[in-house]
C-alpha cells in the first residue's frame, strides 16, 4: 500500500522509535520522529501529520499531557492518535478519553507485532 | 459393912462401866476398821482419779497444742489468701493494662452486643470516650461502615476484624479489632505505581527484541538462511514467553492490589467464545484434536466484563489444549445454570491433575508434576488469575479431574448473569 501518509512517532526510546520508523518506511509511510512530548506537540502542530503514535512515559512532557495539548488545537481535535505504550494501568482521565474518543486508540507495545500495528494504522487511515 | 456393900456396889458398878467401855471399844474398833477399809477404798479411788486426771491433763495439753497449730495454720492460710488475692489483683490489673494498651483498637461485647471493654487505641481510632461506649450497644456507638466492612472516619481507613469469644463451646461475646490501615493504603498506592512503572520498564526491552526479531523473521531486512531463521525463531518465542510472564505477573499484582477494574458491559458471550476458539484454532489443528462447541439457545447478551471473561475462557481453553495429547478431544459448552447464572464448561481428554495435587492447582506458580516435563511453557499463574477474576466477579470455579484412562479434566465456571460487582 503506497499511502504517502505522514505518521508522527512520539517515543523517547531510540530502539523502539527506530523500529517503528523502519517499518513505516518499508510500508511507504512518511515517518516523523519526536523524542519527547513537547517536541511531539510542536512537530504535530507544525507538520499536521495524518496520524500520531504516542508513548506515555517520556521526559520533558508525558504523553497524556501531549495528547491534551494536541486535542486543544483546532486541527489536533480530529487527528487520529494511537497511544502506543507499555503501561497497563493508566490514569482514569486517559482511560475515559480512550473509551469515549473514537479517534484515540490504545495499544500495548509488547503485545503488538509491528506488522499488526501497521495494519491498525492502515485500517484507521482508511 | 455398909461400906463393903457400897464397895461391892461400887465395884460392881465399875465392872459394868468397864464392860460398857469394852463394848464401846469393841464397837469403836469395828468402826475404825470400817473406816480404815473406806479410807483404803477412798485412797484407791483417789489414785484412780489421779490417773484419770493425769490422762485428762495430757489430752488437755494435746488439745492446747492442736489449737495452737490450728491457730497458726489459720493465720498462714489467711496470709496466703491475702497474698493470693494481691497477686490476682496485680495480674488482673496487668492483664487489663495489657488489653487497654494494645496498639490496635479493641472492643469487647458481651453476648447481647453490649460493650464491656474498650481500649485506649479504640477510643482514639473511633473518636469516642470509654464512658460513652461502655454498657452501650455497639450499633448505637458506631454506625459508619462501608461495603468492605471498613469504617471510614474523616480521612482514616480502619479495618475491622470480628471474632466470637467462645467459652466451653458457647459464644459469650464478640471481640472487634480496629486497625488503622491508612498507611497500608498509601503503601498500596505506591506499590501500584511501582508496578505500572516496572511494567513499563520491563516491557520496553521486550518490545524492542520482539519487533526487531519480527522484522528479521518477516524478511524485512532480507532473507535469512534456515539456520538463522531457526535461531531467531527461538529468540522470538523465548521473548514472547517473557512477555506473557510479565503480563501474567502484572495481572497477578493488580488482582492482589485490588486495582483490577471490573468493567461490565453488554457482552455477546457466544461471539466472545467463538473469538477465543478462533484464536486457538491453529493449536487445536496442529494437535489434530476433536473440538466441539455447544451452547444453549438462550445464551446471548450478558452484562459482564468482556476482557475478563475472555481471559477466563482463554486460560482454561489453552490449558485444555496444552495438557491434552494429540488426537484428544476438547469440548466447550455454555449454558444457563439458572435464572441468574451462566455456566461455562470446558472438558478435555488430557493428562488430568493428580489427586494429591488437586487442592493446589489454583495456587500461585503451582504446576502439577505430571505436566511439568510435557509442557515447559506454563507460568503456573493462569488458573490463579482465572480463579481471582471469577471470584471477584461474584462467580465460582471448580473442576473434576482424573489421571486415569484419559478421563481428563472438566472445568466449570459459574458467573452471575448480571454482574453485580460494578
Amino acid at each position: 500500500m503506497n499511502t504517502n501518509k505522514s505518521v508522527l512517532i512520539i517515543e523517547d526510546e531510540k530502539s523502539l522509535r527506530e523500529a517503528v520508523v523502519d517499518i513505516l518506511l518499508l510500508k511507504k509511510f512518511l515517518p516523523i520522529e519526536a523524542r519527547n512530548g513537547s517536541e511531539g506537540v510542536s512537530l504535530a502542530l507544525k507538520k499536521h501529520p495524518d496520524m500520531i503514535l504516542l508513548d506515555l512515559i517520556m521526559p520533558e512532557m508525558d504523553g497524556a499531557t501531549a495528547l491534551q495539548k494536541i486535542r486543544a488545537d483546532s486541527w489536533g481535535k480530529t487527528v487520529p492518535v494511537i497511544i502506543l505504550t507499555n503501561l497497563s494501568a493508566v490514569n482514569e482521565q486517559l482511560a475515559n478519553d480512550v473509551a469515549t474518543d473514537r479517534l484515540t486508540h490504545y495499544l500495548i507495545k509488547s503485545d503488538w507485532k509491528l506488522h499488526d500495528i501497521v495494519k491498525k494504522i492502515e485500517e484507521i487511515l482508511q | 459393912m455398909i461400906e463393903n456393900t457400897a464397895n461391892k456396889k461400887i465395884i460392881s458398878a465399875g465392872d459394868s462401866i468397864i464392860y460398857n467401855l469394852k463394848v464401846l471399844a469393841k464397837e469403836k474398833e469395828s468402826v475404825r476398821r470400817k473406816l480404815a477399809v473406806t479410807a483404803a477404798k477412798l485412797a484407791r479411788a483417789a489414785k484412780k482419779l489421779a490417773v484419770i486426771a493425769k490422762e485428762k491433763e495430757v489430752v488437755r495439753q494435746k488439745l492446747a497444742i492442736t489449737a495452737e497449730k490450728l491457730k497458726k495454720s489459720y493465720e498462714t492460710l489467711e496470709q496466703k489468701v491475702q497474698e493470693r488475692t494481691k497477686d490476682l489483683e496485680a495480674s488482673r490489673a496487668k492483664e487489663e493494662a495489657i488489653l487497654l494498651s494494645i496498639g490496635d483498637g479493641l472492643l469487647v461485647m458481651d453476648e447481647n452486643g453490649i460493650i464491656i471493654i474498650i481500649n485506649n487505641a479504640a477510643e482514639k481510632l473511633l473518636g469516642i470516650k470509654s464512658n460513652d461506649a461502655l454498657d452501650k450497644a455497639f450499633s448505637t456507638v458506631i454506625r459508619i461502615t462501608n461495603d468492605n466492612g471498613t469504617i471510614i472516619l474523616a480521612d482514616k481507613h480502619i479495618a475491622i476484624t470480628t471474632t466470637p469469644v467462645i467459652l466451653d463451646g458457647a459464644v459469650i461475646g464478640t471481640i472487634k479489632i480496629f486497625r488503622d490501615i491508612t498507611n497500608e493504603r498509601e503503601i498500596d498506592k505506591a506499590k501500584t505505581e511501582f508496578v505500572s512503572l516496572a511494567s513499563h520498564q520491563l516491557r520496553t526491552p521486550l518490545s524492542a527484541v520482539n519487533w526487531y526479531a519480527e522484522m528479521l523473521l518477516a524478511g524485512d531486512a532480507g532473507d535469512l538462511n534456515p539456520k538463522q531463521k531457526k535461531y531467531l525463531d527461538e529468540v522470538y518465542r523465548s521473548n514472547q514467553r517473557m512477555v506473557e510472564l510479565v503480563n501474567a505477573l502484572l495481572d497477578v499484582s493488580s488482582l492482589e492490589l485490588g486495582t483490577f477494574v471490573i468493567d461490565p458491559e453488554p457482552t455477546d458471550v457466544r461471539l466472545l467464545a467463538e473469538n477465543v476458539i478462533d484464536e486457538q484454532k491453529s493449536e487445536i489443528d496442529i494437535k489434530k484434536m476433536k473440538f466441539s462447541f455447544s451452547h444453549a439457545k438462550n445464551i446471548s447478551l450478558m452484562q459482564t466484563d468482556p476482557k475478563l471473561l475472555r481471559m477466563v475462557m482463554q486460560n482454561i481453553l489453552s490449558n485444555a489444549i496444552k495438557y491434552t495429547p494429540e488426537n484428544g478431544r476438547i469440548n466447550l459448552d455454555i449454558s444457563l445454570k439458572d435464572e441468574q447464572n451462566i455456566m461455562i464448561k470446558i472438558s478435555d481428554s488430557g493428562y488430568g491433575i493428580p489427586k494429591n495435587q488437586q487442592d493446589k492447582i489454583f495456587g500461585k506458580l503451582f504446576r502439577a508434576d505430571n505436566v511439568r516435563d510435557k509442557d515447559t511453557d506454563g507460568t503456573g499463574l493462569g488458573l490463579y488469575i482465572v480463579k481471582s477474576i471469577v471470584e471477584k466477579s461474584g462467580g465460582k470455579i471448580w473442576f473434576r479431574s482424573s489421571t486415569e484412562k484419559r478421563t481428563g479434566s472438566t472445568f466449570f465456571v459459574v458467573l452471575p448473569h448480571i454482574n453485580i460487582n460494578k
